[in-house]
């Protein structure tokens, strides 16, 4: 039958014996996560790191701007507070797969949702910090000459920097955990090794990975927290 | 439906992740500048793509490995999802080849009630679901990967069995299949009505827990995979589906018209060679690399290839 390749005659392989642990699917083979780091972790650790990154830089620079223009035209605030609110409450899952249509299986569809995810924290985070900034500083450094720009960027900014770094800090961590959930649209970062070792199941490619991305979300707070510390020196010479 | 929800949730016997992998192995077939240059046609990137279980994610490596190894920019779409998220990713462009199994296109995309009651019966008829889809169908696997029931060896000693008709009348006996596996054609109460097997009561069992179940001796039979590793380490006896209700499951390239024109003969005549190569052992051994060992499927497909002389 034509339709069918003739049986060749194939050279099978010798692919070597597994040990025991990952034979029997031990609660963690330390033998095969040192041999498959390389391939299998390193790999989605970096482009988890990317994913992320990408994703509350662009939300933060979207999200930023937008509570800029809220912050002074105050009748905008509640629409995209609105707007921002609706895109939290999507389920991740469902936001993928309502943009595979139009942006198809690509990083793009990914950053998208992740982007939409972090609006609404850093967006209400920015927004917070200013409006917390005491009216009579305010008035103050009017008093002493300052022009709405130079109030922005010296007094109103530095003070509400806590607040954004929070801000910041929540949608990080929370862009590493739902960017797990890519793994369902790209072939990507953590979740990649997770959702395989799911259904495989292979406990210590899932352990592996999930811890990586607790590590990894851990990280970039402490990351955060220091940069906040760094660019709010005053913070904590306050007696 | 059956057929896919089985597959997708067979996703079992999964490896490392493929993609990692495959990020980590783009950079060590570069094409080499001598293929690149003879190609007539216009290098264009050929997009692989896999659905969500290790035996397609090694399909999906061998082809993408493979093409790479003539000079073409591949890029893999490793475990894009079930047979309807993939076919439509193929049909609407995202990806330009994947690996199908032939009884698949009739019951997923034909919407074919019964099965044919060949092998090639159900190739040919697969052939004019994609000849009308504009898809390009390439020469299917020796292999084929279906359902089964599966024995202990001692049982069907004791009560001579070969096909699935001869447990008709045996007595009460254990079957377990998985909690989606229970209704349907080719589910638990379709095997009861077509081969008559009142006698077959069931068990329900995740994906994975049978092979040990039916070790231990808790179930007499098992609902399994053709190519599942673990009936070459097993002492299980895989009966003959005489009334054909599983249908034919060998594999087949599925590729857009536009990729294929794009293609010179060098790529489906690799296609072809691979196909030949992938028999009952081949793929069960490939598949044991995987599952058993847990190698990363590019890994497993690497090896394949250079042994078998293909990179």
């Amino acid at each position: 039958m034509s339709g069918f390749a003739p049986a060749g005659d194939p050279v099978i392989p010798d692919y070597g014996q597994a040990s025991d642990c990952v034979i029997n699917n031990g609660f963690f083979c330390t033998d095969w996560f040192a041999s498959q780091w390389s391939t299998v972790f390193w790999p989605p650790l970096v482009d988890h790191i990317y994913m992320v990154l990408i994703a509350v830089v662009v939300g933060f620079l979207i999200a930023f701007t937008a509570a800029l223009i809220a912050y002074r035209k105050k009748w905008l605030a509640g629409p995209i507070g609105v707007a921002a609110t609706f895109l939290y409450t999507l389920p991740p899952l469902a936001l993928f797969q309502l943009l595979v249509p139009f942006t198809g299986l690509t990083l793009l569809t990914v950053e998208i949702a992740l982007v939409c995810f972090t609006l609404v924290i850093i967006f209400q985070a920015v927004l917070a910090g200013l409006a917390a900034v005491p009216d009579d500083v305010k008035r103050s450094a009017v008093g002493m000459g300052l022009d709405t720009k130079q109030l922005m960027l010296k007094v109103e900014l530095p003070l509400a920097l806590p607040s954004i770094i929070s801000g910041l800090r929540i949608a990080t961590v929370l862009t590493v955990s739902v960017a797990t959930i890519a793994a369902f649209v790209v072939d990507s970062g953590l979740g990649s090794p997770i959702l395989k070792a799911v259904s495989s199941p292979f406990n210590t490619q899932f352990i592996a990975a999930g811890a990586l991305a607790v590590l990894l979300a851990f990280v970039l707070d402490g990351l955060l927290v220091l940069i906040g510390r760094i660019l709010t020196p005053w913070t904590r010479v306050r007696i | 439906m059956r057929t896919i929800n089985r597959r997708t949730a067979l996703s079992a016997l999964g490896t490392l992740s493929a993609g990692a992998a495959a990020v980590a192995l783009a950079g060590c077939t570069p094409p080499s500048a001598a293929t690149v240059g003879k190609r007539k046609k216009d290098v264009r990137t050929i997009t692989v793509g896999s659905k969500g279980f290790a035996e397609s994610w090694i399909m999906g490596e061998l082809y993408a490995q493979g093409l790479r190894a003539l000079g073409y920019q591949v890029d893999l779409k490793t475990n894009v999802g079930s047979s309807d998220i993939i076919s439509a990713a193929l049909t609407s462009g995202q990806i330009d080849v994947y690996p199908e199994y032939t009884g698949v296109i009739l019951v997923s995309f034909m919407g074919e009630e019964s099965l044919m009651d060949s092998a090639e019966a159900t190739y040919d008829l697969a052939g004019k679901w994609a000849k009308g889809n504009s898809i390009r169908m390439l020469k299917a696997t020796p292999f084929e990967n279906k359902n089964a029931i599966a024995v202990r060896r001692e049982f069907a000693d004791e009560h001579s069995l070969a096909k699935i008709s001869d447990l008709q009348g045996i007595g009460d006996f254990l079957y377990s299949t998985y909690p989606d596996n229970v209704t349907g054609a080719q589910g638990y109460e379709g095997i009861v009505e077509s081969y008559g097997l009142d006698n077959m009561e069931l068990k329900t069992l995740s994906i994975g827990l049978n092979y040990q179940a039916i070790e231990r001796g808790e179930i007499q039979a098992a609902d399994v995979f053709t190519t599942d590793p673990q009936l070459l380490r097993s002492d299980l006896v895989v009966l003959d589906d005489d009334k054909k209700l599983f249908g034919f499951q060998n594999v087949v390239p599925l590729i857009r018209d536009d990729a294929y024109a794009a293609m010179d003969d060098d790529a489906p005549a690799f296609l072809d060679t691979l196909h030949s190569l992938l028999t009952l052992e081949a793929i069960q051994a490939l598949n044991e690399a995987s599952a058993i060992n847990r190698i990363d499927a590019a890994q497993v497909a690497k090896v394949f290839l250079k042994d078998n002389g293909l990179m």
